[in-house]
């Protein structure tokens, strides 16, 4: 599987920069007063954040070796 | 409130950041945990926090003047004519001062709030991305319904017991006359005539 070959640990990268990138403009878009601001939270602070949870939960799903495979 | 959301999102960046450095620390179970807390319960807590955020937010009296073309409309509000409606509104506090447009404009429906929502996004889309009209030419589509008003007169006494209000109750219940419309209360955000006004400023 493609998933498999990127690891667990690429993904967890991948998934935390989205979120972090997520979170630094949900601040912005906390800090700056203007109608804008609802449109940079609605459709490009979440949208991050919610590829990254995403990202995250295929890590686990997809990427997780089986524990009997793991004690061989 | 904000601050507390703040100092939420920091815990989950700092959280984040630590499996952005150093991802390997996952094999541990305890970091396991750590890294679901950090990647998944917390950063949707920021967006369910921030929604709720922006979601009260729009519906300030100052987040809808912040948009350019509603500036005359704010600035209506702070007419001195005892016959203009939303001045009296607002000034005599009929309606909440810091939520004096949504009070009035907002769609008081099961999915009210999700339509004024789409209607803004259309007026920021109006606003950015196409030509937005000119502020006079602004008009609600459909009309000002006669629910908004009746969401909070229908049952106070003073709306009930007058004489003509009673006369025409069904017609205003059924929207058939409009209370804007009617030659009774029509004069509504008259900025046509915002430069010919004199305007009320509050005491500090």
């Amino acid at each position: 599987m493609k998933l498999a070959g990127i690891g667990t640990r690429r993904l967890l990268q991948i998934s935390s920069a989205l979120v972090i990138v997520g979170l630094l403009l949900e601040i912005v878009s906390l800090l700056w007063f203007h109608p804008l601001s609802f449109v940079l939270f609605a459709f490009v602070a979440a949208g991050l954040i919610g590829l990254g949870i995403l990202v995250y939960l295929v890590s686990l799903l997809f990427v997780a070796v089986p524990s009997e495979a793991a004690d061989r | 409130m904000i601050e507390i959301l703040i100092c939420q999102i920091a815990i989950s960046i700092l959280l984040a950041s630590i499996f952005l450095i150093r991802p390997s620390l996952t094999s541990a179970t305890g970091w396991k945990i750590v890294a679901f807390i950090g990647l998944c319960v917390l950063p949707v807590l920021c967006i369910v926090g921030g929604m709720n955020t922006h979601v009260q937010r729009s519906e300030t009296t100052r987040f809808c003047t912040s948009c350019h073309v509603m500036v005359p409309f704010g600035q209506s509000l702070s007419s001195d004519d005892a016959n203009h409606v939303p001045a009296q509104h607002f000034q005599n506090h009929r309606v909440p001062a810091d939520m004096a447009c949504y009070s009035c404009h907002a769609d008081y429906t099961i999915y009210g709030p999700l339509n004024d929502k789409l209607r803004g996004l259309k007026r920021i889309y109006l606003q950015y991305v196409t030509t937005p009209p000119a502020a006079a030419d602004i008009r609600i589509p459909g009309g000002f319904k006669n629910a908004q008003c009746l969401h909070c007169h229908a049952g106070a006494r003073s709306f009930e017991e007058n004489p003509v209000h009673l006369a025409m109750m069904d017609t205003l219940k059924s929207n058939q006359v409009s209370c804007l419309g009617s030659g009774c209360h029509d004069t509504a955000h008259d900025i046509v005539n915002l430069d010919h006004q004199k305007f009320w400023k509050p005491i500090q």
